[in-house]
């Protein structure tokens, strides 16, 4: 898939605009600072998917794309364990940093997932006039390419690239890393296509 | 990425759909609901290895280690191509596993993956040397061809396996 520029500026406008959403509402959660970096919009041969996802030990929040859009792809949250402690640290107002994952970093996994990704599909969904609302969330932690590989297994079967945004969100205090991605499916990102033209037609 | 047992060699990675036969050690990282399929032909020390992500091609061949019946076929005749033969040839598979809990069933196609590639093995009447599937946890999975060959097999949750 060759991504042309104009397709990939306006793609990485969209999902600059989810993440915003998703980055002020980790923000109010934290009560501090979310830095987020510019959207990356990469076309990612499926075999070349172990260079930019990493092999890390992450809680990886999935949902699939549901709506006005039937099974459109999915958006994950990835979050390295650390981050998952200090998340579930700080809701709880516990210290210890230095423990394996329990049930409630699980849950609270899941639940700033949906509270990130709740806000990215708003926020994106209401630029393109359309509806788009998550799925229940599913949870995987474990090293993060392979949690991907499930999602790219549904996304790729008849093609041999995957569309891939990508935004990191980072905190200081309390030290939090996260990165969003989208992985729409071959007929939302012909749609996302249509409708981001049909937006940017009256500046032409 | 990391690639800690192959750092002096040349060792290969396989990425998803990826497929290899040679002398050469390989490997693939971070092997979810995928499976690494790994014909060893241990009279000639050569192996193929495919990244398998799917269980079948239903008429696609444009990347044959991407599906279980294509991966097979095209194993064993890159295999036959540099003088190997299906009687002395074993099989190793590891993978499939299912990621995900309070899933929608969809994501986890680790347990179709794995009956898809048996049921290769069992027709092509190929031996499984060793086996290690399904569960919850990733792996990563290196393999060195040589003499009997030499398997590692390295689970995210820390533990390892050699054989």
């Amino acid at each position: 898939m060759e991504l042309d520029p104009i397709h990939k500026d306006a793609l990485a406008e969209f999902g600059n605009i989810g993440a915003a959403h998703a980055a002020t509402s980790l923000s109010q959660m934290l009560m501090s600072p979310v830095e987020m970096t510019v959207p990356e919009v990469l076309a990612i041969d499926i075999a070349e998917l172990h260079n930019y996802i990493s092999n890390e030990i992450s809680a990886v929040v999935v949902f699939q794309i549901q709506g006005e859009i039937a099974d459109g792809g999915y958006v994950v949250v990835s979050m390295p364990r650390e981050t998952i402690i200090q998340l579930t640290n700080q809701m709880l107002g516990t210290t210890d940093t230095d423990r394996e994952i329990n049930e409630m970093d699980q849950s609270a996994a899941i639940e700033i997932g949906n509270i990130m990704i709740s806000a990215f599909l708003d926020a994106t969904a209401e630029l393109l006039g359309i509806v788009m609302l998550p799925s229940p969330p599913a949870l995987a932690i474990d090293m993060a390419h392979a949690a991907f590989e499930s999602i790219v297994a549904q996304v790729a079967s008849d093609v041999n690239d995957v569309l891939i945004f990508n935004t990191e969100l980072t905190s200081e205090a309390p030290p939090v890393y996260g990165s969003i991605f989208m992985l729409p499916n071959v007929e939302l990102t012909q749609q996302l296509f249509t409708m981001l033209e049909r937006l940017m037609e009256p500046l032409a | 990425m990391e690639n800690n047992f192959f750092d002096e060699e040349a060792g290969v990675i396989l990425g998803l759909g990826e497929l290899r036969v040679g002398a050469y050690p390989m490997g693939t990282i971070g092997l979810g609901s995928c499976i690494a399929l790994i014909l060893h032909d241990q009279r000639r020390s050569l192996a193929g290895l495919a990244h398998i992500m799917l269980p079948e091609s239903r008429g696609n061949t444009e990347r044959p280690g991407k599906f279980a019946d294509t991966a097979m076929s095209v194993l064993l005749e890159e295999m036959e191509n540099l003088g190997s033969v299906k009687c002395s040839t074993t099989a190793i598979v590891v993978g499939g596993a299912s990621m995900f809990e309070f899933s929608a069933s969809s994501l986890n196609i680790g347990d179709r993956n794995i009956a898809a590639v048996k049921d290769q093995l069992h027709e092509q009447r190929i031996g499984i040397e060793y086996e290690e599937t399904g569960g919850k946890v990733g792996r990563s999975v290196y393999y060195w061809p040589e003499g009997k060959g030499r398997l590692i097999v390295k689970r995210a949750d820390g533990t390892c396996i050699a054989l």
